[in-house]
């Protein structure tokens, strides 16, 4: 596979520690170093991918912007991705130009999303993806990367930069990197990538606008009602709640309670729509209600405007009661989440 | 050693600005919304102002429901041809 020749190259002296410096002099970077996107490992990355380097993966609809593969490829190299880790990016970027997700909101808002890329099916093994232990944490090449990538991406190509077009008041620490893998082993459920409708044996990667990360503890609850009543009220902040969809990550500690107990995921679904609410009065006095409530009819304002809007997940070490709560960027539905199948294309 | 630059060119579009109003006495004004919380109320003052100072007439208030992506284009298209000037709002 060639370089296109629409990708220019830049000679500098074979020194790598001098190339890292020159990426930061480029502006290149995420603040961090990255590995200078050397052109062989750039062509190593391009032969994951089947289609031509200059095939177009997301355009930004504000900028006229286009994402190539080629391109794709060199920011997954600086990220530190290994080539098998590129279809898992293609994918996501495929899901993140789709319209409902709103590639240019989710990227220069105020609100400042932090893309949340969530791994499901075979390829979390296949190439040692983190499930477990620190799941939102530092220390799995395959996690921290390919969300690195992400963010590398909208900056170098997308020149969604912070400051300039990237408007974030407070930023995110998901700006970084913000990509986990569903953890089979203690999934009492189908898995994502199931649920999703993908053919066996299909792994997918399902893209959020996220607003942030809440870490949801009860370490005494132990029925099913206790630990969703905690979930829910975390929900229903007055800092996030909104009609938004939301993100539910289950320890495997809360969700052994709660499959103990029989419960299916729609009924979790079910029971978190239905309690993570506030009175519409209360948000009406704060400044909070949303003309999008409007629609609900209701004399509380739910997250979301039905169960269908809350993803479900299970992740993390075998100890501990610290399931997870990510709120959407968009505080009605003006960003939905996206799901794509890896390395396949079921459409085609 | 050879370094793939990893951004793109910037995409240079070249557009032309409507031609300025001689005056705005007389004109009908658009009002575009964003959506976001009071930016109704800015434009709708706004406009009352203007009208005050040079007449015309004021539409009705139009709503882009996604303040975070572009207007659609047949909500413009249904807008310009009736107003001889718009005023919008960004941001929060």
């Amino acid at each position: 596979m060639t370089i296109s020749q629409a990708q220019q190259i830049h000679e500098i002296a074979d020194d790598p520690l001098a190339a890292m410096d020159y990426c930061y002099a480029q502006g290149w970077t995420d603040g961090l170093p990255v590995i200078p996107p050397e052109e062989g490992r750039v062509q190593a990355m391009l032969a994951m991918e089947g289609r031509p380097p200059e095939t177009v993966l997301a355009h930004h609809p504000a900028t006229g912007l286009e994402l190539t593969v080629h391109a794709a490829a060199a920011n997954a190299v600086m990220a530190g991705c290994l080539p098998e880790y590129f279809p898992i990016i293609v994918a996501a970027f495929e899901a993140m130009d789709r319209e409902p997700f709103n590639f240019h909101g989710s990227t220069v808002s105020t609100g400042g999303s932090g893309h949340l890329l969530i791994v499901s099916g075979p390829i979390v093994d296949e190439i040692n993806m983190n499930a477990g232990v620190n799941l939102f944490g530092p220390g799995n090449r395959a996690n921290a990367t390919i969300g690195r990538c992400i963010r590398l991406t909208l900056m170098n190509v997308f020149k969604i930069v912070p400051g300039i077009a990237d408007k974030s008041t407070q930023g995110n620490p998901g700006k970084y990197s913000f990509c986990i893998a569903e953890r089979a082993d203690k999934n009492p459920w189908p898995a994502l990538c199931e649920e999703l409708g993908y053919p066996e044996g299909v792994s997918s990667v399902t893209v959020f606008a996220g607003a942030g990360f809440c870490n949801v503890e009860n370490h005494g609850a132990n029925t099913p009602e206790t630990i969703l009543d905690t979930m829910a009220d975390a929900m229903a902040n007055y800092g996030c709640i909104s009609t938004g969809q939301s993100v539910v990550v289950f320890s495997p500690e809360h969700v052994e309670i709660i499959a103990r107990y029989g419960w299916s995921k729609a009924q979790v679904r079910e029971y978190l729509f239905e309690h993570a609410k506030r009175p519409r009065k209360d948000l009406e006095q704060l400044g909070k209600f949303e003309n999008g409530y409007n629609a609900q009819d209701r004399q509380d304002c739910h997250r979301g405007v039905s169960p269908d809007d809350i993803l479900i997940t299970v992740g993390g070490g075998d100890a501990g009661g610290h399931s997870a709560f990510i709120p959407s960027w968009s505080r009605g539905r003006g960003s939905m989440m996206q799901s794509q199948s890896i390395g396949v294309c079921i459409d085609c | 050693m050879k370094l793939v630059d990893p951004t793109v060119p910037a995409n240079i579009q070249t557009s032309k600005r409507a031609p300025a109003l001689a005056s705005l006495e007389g004109k009908t004004i658009g009002l575009l919304w964003n959506h976001k919380v009071n930016g109704d109320k800015l434009l709708n003052e706004t406009a009352a102002l203007l009208q005050s100072q040079f007449g015309g007439k004021v539409l009705p208030i139009v709503t882009k429901r996604n303040a975070g992506a572009p207007a659609p284009t047949e909500l413009l298209t249904n807008l310009a041809p009736e107003c001889d000037y718009i005023i919008t709002a960004s941001g929060d």
